[in-house]
């Protein structure tokens, strides 16, 4: 029995030597693969042309028919949702599977091509638009942002401005009796209920759309500091809530009593059915004024001229008189380089139809959610953006 | 070596290998040998390079983040993204929007509180079940009991997040923590849990859902270690007239003890990472630090998935960068929570444990 040894040892050998053999492109193998997993960037718009081949493109077409993903903004989520099922009757053959998660989400995933359409209520930044020039932001149809607040009690609409909400947004209006809401609301009785300001907590256009408001409301105070990003910039105050989606800001108002929200007009019958008050808010005419279809007519008229042909501009605080002052495009970020031709033609034929007048920004659609159609020579220019798609 | 009686028959020699003579089935034992150790040593090595590959990433990415932010980042409140929409400036070789500020000392403080409570309120209760079932009940009854405690252990914690924001998180703020916010007297500790009790979503409903999702992890592996505790020096401590409870005290929970803070630090390590629970019911308020139990915050795994899409949209990549240092901080205080488990666990299972150790 002595002698097997040797060979035990010869196997220890053969073991270590085999290691080095075999684990050093085991080693390689697995570094490579989680580094690429970790670095990875999805680019299908660089690489184009690629079909489903990188797991990042979504039209998923099989015998003719396709699937039109779209995700982003929760102001024009309730708009699609609606739009998916009368497109798809027209077109049997195509399918729009549509969500919600945010405008931050809308925008970062056009970025990186998981889904065909990005919904957004802010335009892309000028960073993205020289990072990836194949981006554009299309306006499909004109919306509102309502400023809602849980108050029992109060029952006529109160009057908000720009400046107000500044100061409650940073920490300076802490109580709903304090003087400068009352000085606005003559003749109301105001409690001296704590004010709870709510925010989104995820990348919103709501926050993008109610900050440049704030930003241009009051541009030597919230101006100057906290400026204006789909991220909420505001400054941190105790016993704020933030909530997640437009639905998390009805449902998070309706359950904090003294809570002031910015919420889009989309939503407007789930806060009359929670009991929430809206704001009149005060344009830059000094009017306060309601979102309703005149008001935000009146303010896009006066900004239609003045959009430039990529269809970037902020239409908020504008000076028509009769004008609510924050309204905003409702935008589809999209890639000029769809991963197909059936692909990019199915995109392409679904944005004309949503913002054209007579197909889906009809009033029977926009109505619905409380949206207004584009301006004649907007849908020219988002026509012209809609061509370039290929 | 055929003449042995003891040998068994080819192919049982595993260490000592095939008996001379036989070529063939050498070569193929060999060849499966090798497979094997192949296979295990390669499978052994993988988890440590992952780790490293991890590490080696999230530093890689974090970098211009730890740059741009500094050691204030672990002093500072307020996080910004900054102008994303407006000039972009370059500080130091890193490029950054313009006024892009990152503090993560509100994250890092909310991810030790609402652990620190979920392990007051889970350890006890744990320790509790785990006697329950070991000591106290009728096997029928442990034996269910048991089953659902694994069941609890399998529960997504999406599952508890939704549970808690639209059931007890509305529950405990309508109807328990006003009066206990009432009642109680403003004196140190206690004031605490005085003052605004908010709406449902704060630390203390978070420390209570992930108290309720660690418990499971506790009460399992402390079952399992008073399970190991023999039996003769319990009878021996009846025999010299301890009661029930004095039994349980200075013999199964001494033999246990070390044991007990390994499994504490398990579940730990699962509340400070949990992620999509806590951005349920925290109330994702970032650059605040709690003033009183049941105010809003947020912690580091549930900054990053509740700030990750807008973080994308920034161009100049800062934000996903300070996300990964984010990241990097949560793992570092993980690792360090367990090597402090570890230390602890030998200190006291070498310090006179009356028999034996516990793990």
């Amino acid at each position: 029995m002595s002698k097997p040894q040797p060979r035990t040892r010869s196997h220890v050998r053969g073991f270590s030597t085999m290691r080095a053999k075999v684990l050093a492109p085991v080693a390689l193998a697995s570094v490579a693969a989680l580094a690429l997993a970790a670095c990875g960037t999805k680019t299908p718009s660089s690489t184009g042309t690629t079909a489903g081949g990188t797991g990042t493109t979504v039209a998923q077409t099989s015998g003719g028919s396709i699937t039109l993903t779209e995700a982003g903004s929760s102001l024009l989520y309730p708009l699609f949702q609606i739009w998916a099922p009368a497109y798809h009757t027209e077109h049997p053959n195509v399918t729009i599977s549509p969500a919600a998660g945010g405008s931050g989400l809308g925008i970062s995933d056009a970025i990186a091509g998981t889904v065909n359409i990005g919904a957004s209520d802010a335009y892309l930044s000028p960073g993205n638009v020289s990072k990836d020039p194949d981006l554009e932001n299309i306006p499909l149809a004109i919306s509102a942002q309502m400023v809602n607040y849980n108050l029992p009690g109060v029952t006529k609409h109160l009057n908000l401005s720009g400046q107000v909400l500044s100061q409650i947004y940073q920490g300076k209006i802490t109580t709903w009796n304090d003087p400068a809401i009352a000085a606005a609301n003559p003749g109301v009785t105001l409690p001296p209920t704590k004010i709870v300001p709510l925010h989104r907590s995820d990348g919103s256009g709501d926050s993008f759309i109610f900050t440049t408001y704030l930003s241009d409301a009051d541009p030597s105070g919230w101006g100057a500091k906290y400026h204006y990003n789909t991220n909420f910039t505001g400054p941190p105050i105790s016993g704020a809530l933030a909530e997640n989606g437009n639905g998390g800001m009805v449902t998070g108002c309706a359950a904090t009593p003294g809570c002031v929200a910015y919420i889009g007009i989309s939503y407007l019958s789930k806060t009359n059915s929670a009991g929430l008050g809206e704001a009149k808010l005060k344009n830059a005419a000094g009017n306060y004024l309601l979102p309703n279809a005149s008001t935000i007519v009146a303010e896009a008229s006066g900004f239609a001229p003045k959009t430039p042909p990529n269809e970037t501009i902020s239409l908020i605080y504008g000076p028509a008189p009769q004008g609510y002052p924050i309204i905003n495009y409702e935008y589809a970020i999209v890639s000029t380089r769809q991963p197909s031709p059936p692909t990019a033609s199915a995109v392409k034929a679904l944005l004309s139809w949503a913002s054209n007048p007579a197909d889906g920004s009809a009033p029977s659609f926009l109505n619905q959610v409380g949206f207004q159609p584009l301006p004649t020579s907007v849908v020219a220019l988002s026509t012209a953006q809609i061509n370039k798609i290929a | 070596m055929s003449t042995d009686p003891g040998t068994p028959p080819p192919g049982f020699l595993l260490a000592d290998g095939p008996p001379a003579g036989l070529g063939s089935s050498r070569r193929r034992f060999g060849l499966g040998e090798r497979g094997l150790r192949g296979l295990a040593a390669s499978a052994a090595v993988v988890p440590l390079i992952a780790l490293a590959a991890v590490l080696g990433v999230l530093i890689y990415k974090a970098l211009p983040a730890m740059r741009y932010n500094g050691l204030g980042f672990f002093t500072r409140l307020a996080w910004s993204e900054g102008n994303t929409y407006g000039g972009i400036s370059h500080a130091g070789g890193v490029t950054h929007p313009v006024g892009a500020t990152y503090g993560g000392l509100s994250l890092v403080l909310g991810t030790l509180m609402s652990s620190a409570i979920a392990l007051v309120i889970a350890v006890p209760l744990s320790v509790g079940a785990a006697l329950a079932i070991v000591e106290k009940l009728p096997t029928r009854l442990s034996r269910s009991l048991g089953f659902f405690l694994e069941l609890l252990a399998g529960i997504p914690s999406v599952v508890f997040g939704l549970w808690g924001v639209i059931t007890f998180g509305p529950i405990l703020s309508r109807d328990v923590t006003p009066f206990i916010a009432r009642v109680l007297p403003n004196v140190p500790v206690l004031s605490w849990f005085k003052g605004n009790v908010g709406a449902g979503e704060g630390l203390l409903t978070s420390g209570i859902v992930l108290a309720i999702m660690v418990v499971p992890i506790i009460a399992a592996t402390t079952r399992d270690l008073l399970r190991q505790v023999p039996v003769l020096p319990k009878e021996g401590a009846r025999a010299l007239g301890m009661s029930d409870w004095e039994v349980t005290r200075r013999v199964s929970l001494r033999w246990v003890g070390a044991g007990i803070i390994g499994a504490s630090v398990l579940g730990l390590a699962r509340a400070l990472g949990e992620t999509m629970a806590v951005a349920m019911v925290s109330g994702a308020i970032l650059g605040t630090i709690p003033t009183n139990i049941y105010a809003t915050f947020t912690t580091i795994a549930a900054t990053i998935v509740s700030q990750l899409d807008s973080a994308l949209t920034d161009s100049t990549g800062l934000a996903v960068s300070t996300l990964a240092e984010a990241a990097l901080v949560i793992m570092v205080i993980t690792l360090l929570a367990n090597i402090g488990a570890r230390v602890l666990v030998r200190r006291v299972s070498t310090a006179g444990l009356p028999v034996g150790r516990g793990i």
